[in-house]
Formats: C-alpha cells, sequence, structure tokens
C-alpha cells in the first residue's frame, strides 16, 4: 500500500502526464503509453519501474559517463542546456536493436545549427553521426544500433555557442545491436548488397519544402562481432558522407559503425533543391560516388 | 494438526508452483467435426505465459492414418499435441501440413519427425524455414527463455516435390491440400475435409486479431481471400483466433491488410516515415483489431521500406 502512495508520489512530484504513444523525452520528461504497455516480454511488468528507470537514466546527472561523453565529443568548457523541443521520434521498445530508425524534429531557433551529433550513451561505439551543415535543416533521422537500453541524446550546437541537447530512453527486447551479427552465418545464408550502391530518394513536402533520403549499401562492421571462426571481424564503416546540389554544398556528414548496416539519413530541407547527389567515403578509403565522378571533387 | 498441515501443502504449492507451469501447455481439443479437431492457440502475442503456443493447430482422423495441420511453436508443444492425439486414437500421425514457416507453425517439426510423419509443406518455405529457422529460434528464446524451446531444432528433413492441389485418403476420409504462392508468405498451404467441409486456411485468414504482414505480398493475398470467400465450406479455421462459420469475417483480415498497404504505399511515395505516421497514433478503424498495435508498429515499417528502396 504504501509503495504505491510513494510511487504516486513520485509520479505526481517528477510532473509526468501520460502521454501519446511515441511522446517524447526529456531529461526527467512525460511517460508514454508504450512505456507503460510494454509489448515485449522483457519488462512484461511495465509499470513505474520502468519509468523511474527511464527517467533515471535521461537524468544526465545520474549517469556514470554524461560528463566524460560531453567532454570527449562535445568539449570543454562549453555550455550545455537539456531542452524538450528537440524531439526524438523513436519506439520506446525495439524488437530490432540492428536497425532502429530515428528522427530528431529541431525547432525553428535551431534550424540554422552548426553542428550536430547523436550520442548513444550505452553503446560501445556511442557516437553515431556528426553533421555539419551549409544550409539551414528542419529535420535529420537516420537508423541507429542500439546495443542493450540506453538515453539517446541529440546534441545541436546553436549559433550562440550553445549545445542544446534532447534525450530520449529506449529499451530493446534482445541486446546485442552492436556485437552480434544481424545475420548468423552460421545458422543461415546472409545475402550481402554490393557495397557503396547509393539511393537518393527527393520527395515534396508542404510550401516547397523538401525531404531527402539516402541509402547507402554498407555493412558498416562495428568490430565486435565475430565470424564463424570465432574471429573479429573488423571494423568497417562509412565515415564520411557529403551532400549537395545544384546550388552547392548542403551537408559534410560524419558517420560512425553505430548506424546500421546499409544506413539511411533523411534530411528535411526547407527548400526544394535540383539534383541531390552525394559522395561517401568508408574507413577502408574506398569512395563512391551517386553520379559520375570526374575528379571535380 | 490440521492447520499446520494446510500451511504445509500452500508451502509447497507455491514453490512447486513456477516448475508446474513454466513449461506446461493447456491444450483442449474441440471437435469441430466427427474427428475433426482444433487446438485453438492463445490469441495474443508471443509470451512468457503462453509460450509461443498463439497459433491454432489441426488434427484429422481417418480410418488408416491422421493428419496434423500446423507444428505450432516448439517441440514441447508437438509433444503435447501428439500425446493428446494418441488418447485419441492410436492410428500413426501419417502427415503433417505446415501451412507456412513462421515459428509458431513450424518449430514444432522436429518432434514430428521423429515419429516418421511425412512433412508437407511449400518448398519456398520449407527453404524460409531452413534459412531463417535458427535466427528465429534464438530470438524467441531470448524473449520467453529457452526452457520453452528444449529439444526444438530446425531440422532439414527429406523434401517431397509435390503436385499441388494434393489428394490424400486417411481411409473413409479424403483430404484435398492446395497451394497459394506469394501472398500471406511465399506459399501458403490450405486444407480441406471433404466430409466435415471444413477449411484449414492458416494465416491467410485471422480471426479477431489483426493479421502479420511480414512476408507478404498483399496484391496476391487479397485476391486468395476473395477465392476462399468463394469456396465452399461450412466450417474455417484460421490460423488465430476463432472458429469461423460466417463468410464476412473472413473481411476483416482483407479490410486490414488493404489498409496497411495503402498506409505503406502512400507514405513510400511521399517519403514519410512509420514513426511519423505513429507519432499520430493509431488510426480509429484498427482498434477494434487484436494486438492492433504491435502488428501496426511491426509491419508498417517493413511494408514501407519494401516500397520504399524498390
Amino acid at each position: 500500500m504504501i509503495k504505491y502512495f510513494l510511487i504516486l508520489l513520485i509520479l505526481v512530484y517528477s510532473g509526468i502526464t501520460v502521454a501519446g504513444p511515441m511522446s517524447d523525452f526529456k531529461a526527467g520528461a512525460e511517460l508514454s503509453e508504450e512505456l507503460s504497455s510494454s509489448p515485449t516480454g522483457k519488462r512484461n511488468t511495465p509499470s513505474s519501474d520502468s519509468l523511474i528507470q527511464s527517467i533515471e537514466a535521461l537524468n544526465p546527472n545520474n549517469s556514470d559517463i554524461w560528463s566524460e561523453l560531453q567532454d570527449n565529443l562535445l568539449g570543454k568548457d562549453i555550455n550545455v542546456l537539456f531542452v524538450d523541443d528537440i524531439k526524438l521520434i523513436m519506439q520506446d521498445y525495439i524488437e530490432e536493436a540492428h536497425k532502429v530508425p530515428l528522427i530528431v524534429t529541431l525547432p525553428k531557433r535551431l534550424h540554422n545549427f552548426k553542428n550536430f551529433i547523436l550520442i548513444i550513451e550505452n553503446n560501445p561505439i556511442q557516437q553515431a553521426l556528426s553533421i555539419k551543415p551549409y544550409r539551414s535543416i528542419e529535420a535529420l533521422g537516420m537508423n541507429i544500433r542500439l546495443e542493450d537500453d540506453s538515453p539517446v541524446r541529440a546534441a545541436v550546437l546553436g549559433d550562440n555557442g550553445i549545445w542544446y541537447i534532447g534525450s530520449k530512453m529506449a529499451f530493446v527486447a534482445s541486446a546485442g545491436g552492436c556485437s552480434t551479427p544481424a545475420c548468423d552465418p552460421s545458422v543461415e545464408v546472409c545475402e550481402t548488397g554490393t557495397i557503396g550502391k547509393i539511393a537518393i530518394k527527393q520527395y515534396e513536402r508542404e510550401a516547397g519544402a523538401e525531404r531527402i533520403k539516402l541509402k547507402i549499401t554498407h555493412p558498416m562492421e562495428t568490430g565486435f562481432v565475430t565470424d564463424l571462426q570465432g574471429e573479429i571481424i573488423p571494423e568497417y564503416f562509412v565515415k564520411n558522407i557529403h551532400v549537395d546540389d545544384n546550388e552547392g554544398p548542403i551537408a559534410d556528414i560524419t558517420t560512425f559503425a553505430a548506424l546500421s548496416s546499409d544506413p539511411i539519413i533523411l534530411l528535411d530541407l526547407p527548400k526544394k533543391g535540383q539534383s541531390v547527389r552525394i559522395h561517401v567515403k568508408d574507413s577502408l578509403g574506398l569512395e563512391f560516388f551517386s553520379f559520375k565522378n570526374n575528379n571535380t571533387m | 494438526m490440521k492447520f499446520l498441515n494446510i500451511i504445509l501443502i500452500l508451502i509447497l504449492y507455491f514453490y512447486s508452483y513456477p516448475s508446474f507451469t513454466s513449461n506446461y501447455f493447456d491444450l483442449i481439443p474441440i471437435e469441430v467435426s466427427k474427428n475433426v479437431y482444433v487446438i485453438l492457440g492463445d490469441n495474443n502475442d508471443i509470451n512468457k505465459n503462453n509460450g509461443g503456443a498463439i497459433s491454432n493447430t489441426g488434427f484429422i482422423v481417418g480410418d488408416n492414418g491422421i493428419l496434423v495441420i500446423d507444428a505450432g511453436p516448439s517441440y514441447l508443444y508437438a509433444s503435447s499435441v501428439i500425446e493428446i492425439i494418441n488418447s485419441y486414437s492410436k492410428l500413426p500421425i501419417k502427415y503433417l501440413v505446415v501451412t507456412h514457416h513462421h515459428a509458431d507453425h513450424s518449430f514444432g517439426i522436429s518432434r514430428y519427425l521423429e515419429i516418421n510423419t511425412e512433412i508437407i509443406m511449400a518448398e519456398a518455405e520449407a527453404k524460409r524455414y531452413l534459412k531463417y529457422g535458427n535466427r528465429s529460434l534464438r530470438q524467441l528464446s531470448s524473449l520467453i527463455g529457452e526452457e520453452w524451446f528444449l529439444n526444438t531444432k530446425i531440422n532439414s528433413f527429406q523434401y517431397k516435390e509435390k503436385e499441388y492441389p494434393v489428394n490424400l485418403d486417411l481411409g473413409a476420409r479424403n483430404i484435398i491440400i492446395e497451394l497459394y504462392e506469394e501472398g500471406h508468405s511465399d506459399g501458403d498451404l490450405i486444407v480441406k475435409d471433404l466430409s466435415s467441409n471444413t477449411l484449414f486456411v492458416g494465416d491467410l485468414v485471422f480471426g479477431q486479431r489483426a493479421p502479420t504482414s511480414p512476408h507478404a505480398n498483399i496484391y496476391n493475398w487479397k485476391n486468395y481471400l476473395d477465392e476462399i470467400i468463394k469456396k465452399d465450406w461450412d466450417i474455417l479455421i484460421p490460423g488465430h483466433g476463432n472458429i469461423i462459420k460466417n463468410k464476412e469475417d473472413v473481411l476483416q483480415t482483407k479490410k486490414w491488410i488493404t489498409f496497411i498497404d495503402k498506409t505503406a504505399k502512400e507514405a513510400s511515395a511521399n517519403g514519410i516515415s512509420a514513426l511519423e505516421i505513429f507519432n499520430k497514433g493509431l488510426p480509429n478503424f484498427i482498434k477494434e483489431y487484436k494486438l492492433a498495435k504491435e502488428t501496426w508498429y511491426r509491419d508498417l515499417p517493413l511494408l514501407i521500406n519494401k516500397y520504399e528502396f524498390d
């Protein structure tokens, strides 16, 4: 009885409201419906436990690693603000941890950001990518790997020099998005696509705005997976993606193996351009072009 | 003294409770027609309580043999079913028809191989079972516990090529097995028992519950549903959910797959991500389906992905 009362107290004091199935988290934010009705067997007593757990995990003060991560990835002696208007749209409970889609929408004041870094705290590879844009970007998306339950944070450097950080807690049904093979060749036939195959799609959004989706066929080996002989498959991943169109460069993206294999990147721009193209470099130095290269790049 | 005994019994009861329940299937066959039985699965997602027994299993008893429809999720499940069948009839279990390769229908195969039952399965689905079986076995074990999958193996078995439709005689009982290629799966088998006019359709039809479509060709599937509605049958056994006697109940499956397919096609044409659709909440009409949310979340991204970069 007392236990329930305490939980209720905690709920009231932390200002939690029950929200829609895909609601977003900031540090100490709201409880989504998913979290309260866990569909996977992992937490079949959903309740306040997983809620409190996620709120605690999202609070950077409770994290053993956040301050070090912040120093390493964002820089020392910087101004950081945890905010709730950077929305991380992703599922709360994830069944396939090798490929987790994620969209980050930015508030208007951050459309002209200087740098964007996606951080997965509990991953062996904590940084998924960083994006340095040449134009304003309204939202971006990607597919990431999750090794285990983890806070996922989008750090956005505003033009005032402050890092704004939006966070979301993600739970995985079975851990190992970075350290187990997505396809296990010892028990199944694995098909691999041609490395470096590129697909680019441009869509019109409302009022002349544009959405760009890129897909690059690449294994994105993390270096944590072993092969049939027990040997570690060395890391091998896409390192840089340069995106441009007929009006010039759009963004330089630095990527890491915390992106899933065959990574997909999504960029929402306020204005539609013509003929988007990309130039990709991977960690073995191979280069791929979505266009005929005549050494101009 | 009596009081102490009761306490002792209670203590014993609670201590033994987990070991009694953890690997136990509570299976009750329903006789839908003379010598035609159905064991209804738990119309739910696979979880720790149901041990994966979520799909329906059927068996038909002839004068000289028995045919089973679907192997269930594991060796243990198949063993329980075989035990039940033996308590009804001592005749040999001659055939096992596996309607398609999904784990909840096929992972009991290894148990039937031990009693020399002939396995009838579409060739494409037998291949998928071998190709993806171990991976999903591993995922399921980590989800609900390895103890549910004790002895469950993904065995290759002697595959006999068939000309569909296949006609079988169980002894004064004629069975027709038809193949529906690239519909709900790469090859769904449906089984018709002529004497009772009963049709076992596997996962081409879902009762009450949201149909799952990870390997589906929805265009074909819709046509197959029309064919199934037109067919002559009195009783229809879906892969999941209750026994169907009313033809209109089949339309429920068609309505869902039409809707999810349309949603996915529109999304992929406009570059909309599944996440953004989820963010708007569940569409109203799908709420009447059981497991609507889980299925919607699982299948919509797969379908969008399939259409998007094709």
